[in-house]
Parts: C-alpha cells; structure tokens; sequence
C-alpha cells in the first residue's frame, strides 16, 4: 500500500484512526497489535479534532491553502508578534533603533554587551525581534555574506545587498519541504554611498521593505500609529510654507529621533518609569566628521536622560 | 630565480619595552625591475597589532584581504579583538590549509597583548611559526638582517631607541639586497598608540 501525504484525524477516543489518503481513500487503522504496525509509517499527524480549512492546508509550508496563502508561513509572524518591541525610525543625519529587553527573570546573568542589537558589519547593524536561535543562524549568514562581499570586492556591502540575501535565505524555508520558516524578523539599519542610511524590516516570508519608521514585535500596530503622527511633525505654530517642498526638514535629527522612540516604547510597553531605562535598548548610528559610519549602544547613563527628556517634554506639553 | 624573490621584500620586527616596533622596505618589483616604491606590505589589522607579509605581491595582497575578512568576522561573533597568539594562530592554519599549494608569503605578526606585553611571531609559507622575545625577519635579505638584528638589538629598548635600532637594521640590510629597499617605514606600536616613519635611504 502507497502511503503518500495524508492526513488522520482523531476519533472520540485514541482507540482508533482514521486515515484519509488525499480524499480519495479512508483506511480505519484500530489500536490491535496489527494495527499498531502502521503507526511508525504516519508521518503527518494532526491530532487536535479542529473542522477549519486551514488545519488542512498548514501543516506544510510547501502547501498553499485554497485562499491562496501559506499558514506555515503566517503562523511565523504570529509567533514574532509575541516578542519584544522593536522600533527603527531613519533620522536626518542618522538612524535610530529602539527595542525592548524582555528580562524574563531575575536570576538570568546580566548581557555581556548587547541582548537585541547584532553587528552585521562595520556598516551595517540589526535589531531582532523573534525566535533568538532562529536569528542567530539568518545574523551568522548575513555576517558571512558581507564579510565576502567585502573580500571579493573591497567594498562594504550596499545595504540591499545585504538585506535582500538575508531574505532570500529567509524565502528558501517557504518553499522547500520539511522545513519551517524561520521565526525572525528584523530591523537593518546600515549606511553605504549609494543611498546613505537606510532601514528595513523584513519578516519570516522573505519580503522586505524600506521604511523612514517602523515597528515590530508586540503591540507594533499601536507604535506604529504614534509614528504615523509624529514621525513628520510640523513644528508648533508654523505653519506649511508654500515654498516649502523640502520635506526633511520636519524629519527629526537622532536626538529627535530618540526621543520619539522611547515615546512609541513607553507606549508599548508594559509599564514604565525608573525601571524603563534597564528593559530598553538605545541603538544609533551616524557619520562622524571623516564620513565614517559610527555607531552607538547608548550606556543606561544616557539610556536614562533620554527617557526623562521625554517625560518632561509630554508633561510640559500637557499629554496625559 | 625562486617565486620568493620574485618580488623582493624585507621585514623586521622587534621588541622593546612595553612597546614593539615593525619596520619594512616599500619596494615592489619584477624581477629586477623597480615597479613602485610605495608598496604596503605592513598592514595595522587592530589597534596595537601589525601584521607584515614578505613574499609575492599578489599574494600579500591577498592573504592581507583574507585575514580582513577573518579578523572582522571574529570581531562581530565574539565581540573582542583578536589577541596577537590569536592571529598568529590563525594565519599558520590559513596557511597550511594551502600546503600543497602555498600562499608565497612569510608572515610576522607583532602587536602588544591585553597586557600590553610585546608579541612578536614569523612564519614559513607553510605555516610553521615560531614566537621570539626579540626580533623576527621575513623577506629576501634575511642573512643581512639577522645579522644587523643580531649586532644592534637589546633587550628593554624603549621606543625611541627601538626606533632607531629597528631603522639602522633595517636599512643596513637591505643596501646589500638587490631586491628590497627603495626607501623604508617603522611603526611602533605602545600602549597609547601607533608612531609611524618614512625612511629615507638610498634609493637603489
């Protein structure tokens, strides 16, 4: 007998299952001794009793559903709406990435250096949010990728560059069977000649795209409208220049930047106060006056006097 | 002729007190025509650590460009610079992994340690290295040079005096080769930074 994919699904009781081979067969193996034979040959086994159409269809990411879309791959980026929030917002002259250090518990040994910003090059840094085993193999890759590209060349690699392949990599585990994708998304934030500063999100489907603000893991969507609001403020009291098409001059420099970082985190995270300043994570990056990239893990020092400029501003301006 | 000379090199490192210094020429030839007199062949790969690369030209470049590649790949995994013994080690098994096929290149690491102690290493084409508490010589001429080493080193030298005794064997050595000279640079490498000279001597 041809045992191709199947599915079995469970009775009333463990005493027996039902195969079904594609629809177009339905074989009862019971729990005998002769039945228990083909057990070890079921390789798919689906044993919640749940009537949706997706249950079919998810099990695999090589399967599409009849909708037209990949579960496997969507219940990915369920799983990274679960993790600590990450904020990136592309700053006049610079980048800035927040996220939040989820401290699970007290007895775990304090981060050498960095829990949530990863290096990818001198040029090129990223901010996870997700399954951290998952981000340590796609963070070793991208490392590897722009490490050759450097050799090979003797030129940083352009950030795309670095992005896209890192995302193809991510593609691959959509396609391909027994595998499942990976459980990451990122935040890449890096400079090079062509572009200048440039920022990325990508997700467990490979898709990327840039972004001038964005964030992701837990409770993005309310970040993300801060952002939309904020991101491009007008100043107060000025109002829009007829003349006035350059657009970057309400976009705000890194300290502006920030700021409104630790604003979208304040508001989604749990709680705050003086114990913020340990569950965040300031990242900048900018130009130094030879036009090198240099970049920064701000100290719990200035961590601190970030957060408190924030707070007096929101008390200053009224905000509740 | 041998592929080693092809080229022409000459490199000395030395140790002084706290402080080390690694001195090469800045020929580049082929055969026994003078290409350029400019030619790197000391790279400053971290703060307080040169590495010096005597052999082919295409090959240093080369070997320069794969330890780039492997020293910053150490640095973003493990978050701290590649100690000296580190790059020594490292350098020997990127060579042998060539051994039937070498990189034309006998390299000398010299840098200062966590503890700003003097390291100083050379090794074959193959990868066989050996550490020294004085100087090591790399390059075509390396008779003269262990010779003049021999005559004008002392232990505990501080930096000027390194300076100066890495400089005097250096160019002593190499007005006696063909093939190296054509001008000279010193780094000395102390705990508070990098001190770099251009040599001039004769220009031949």
């Amino acid at each position: 007998m041809y045992i191709a994919n199947y599915f079995i699904a469970q009775t009333s009781t463990v005493r027996s299952v039902r195969l079904r081979f594609d629809l177009l067969a339905s074989v009862r193996i019971d729990n005998d001794p002769i039945g228990r034979c083909f057990l070890p040959l079921i390789r798919h086994i689906d044993v919640s009793f749940d009537p949706s159409m997706a249950r079919r269809y998810d099990a695999s990411t090589t399967t599409f559903s009849p909708e037209g879309r990949l579960h496997q791959v969507e219940y990915a980026i369920e799983a990274i709406n679960n993790a600590g929030t990450c904020v990136g917002i592309l700053a006049k002259d610079g980048i800035v990435m927040a996220s939040e250090r989820r401290i699970t518990s007290g007895l775990l040994a304090p981060a050498k250096t960095s829990e949530k910003t990863y290096f990818l090059a001198k040029h090129a840094a990223c901010n996870v949010a997700g399954l951290t085993a998952d981000a340590n193999i796609l963070i070793d890759q991208a490392r590897l990728r722009a490490g050759r590209y450097q050799y090979q060349y003797q030129e940083p690699i352009p950030m795309e560059q670095l992005v896209e392949y890192v995302c193809n990599y991510k593609q691959y585990f959509t396609q391909r069977g027994g595998l499942r994708p990976f459980g990451v998304a990122f935040l890449f934030a890096g400079y090079d000649e062509h572009y200048g500063f440039q920022l990325y999100q990508s997700d467990p489907s490979g898709n990327y795209s840039g972004w001038k603000a964005t964030v992701i893991g837990a409770n993005n969507q309310a970040g993300k409208t801060i952002l939309k609001s904020d991101y491009q403020k007008q100043p107060e009291g000025e109002e829009k220049m007829a003349d006035d098409d350059d657009e970057s001059g309400s976009i705000p420099d890194v300290q502006g930047a920030l700021r409104l970082a630790v604003k979208v985190l304040n508001k989604t995270m749990d709680g705050s106060g003086t114990t913020a300043a340990e569950k965040m994570e300031l990242f900048t990056m900018a130009l130094d006056d030879n036009g090198q990239v240099v970049t920064k893990i701000l100290t719990k020092t200035e961590t601190q006097a970030v957060i408190s400029a924030v707070e007096s501003e929101s008390a200053s301006s009224g905000e509740s | 002729m041998s592929i080693m000379s092809y080229n022409g090199s000459a490199i000395i490192a030395m140790a002084g007190k706290d402080c080390v210094g690694i001195a090469a020429d800045r020929r580049l030839g082929i055969q026994l025509k003078t290409v350029s007199t400019d030619f790197t062949k000391t790279f400053q790969m971290q703060p307080k650590l040169f590495v010096g690369l005597a052999g082919l030209a295409t090959d240093v470049q080369t070997l320069h460009n794969l330890l780039e590649f492997r020293m910053s790949l150490f640095k973003l995994r493990e978050e701290r610079d590649m100690p000296p013994e580190v790059v020594n080690n490292l350098l020997s098994t990127l060579l042998y992994e060539k051994r039937f096929g070498p990189y034309f290149v006998e390299p000398i690491v010299a840098g200062l340690d966590e503890d700003n102690k003097p390291f100083l290493s050379c090794m074959d084409l193959i990868g066989s290295s050996v550490k020294a508490n004085d100087f090591v010589v790399s390059g075509t001429c390396t008779g003269n040079m262990f010779g003049m080493c021999e005559a004008l080193y002392r232990p505990d030298l501080n930096p000027d005096e390194l300076f100066e005794a890495l400089a005097q064997s250096l160019l002593s050595s190499v007005d006696r080769d063909a093939m190296s000279g054509w001008g000279g640079v010193v780094h000395i490498i102390t705990k508070d930074g990098v001190m770099t000279k251009e040599l001039k001597g004769r220009m031949d």
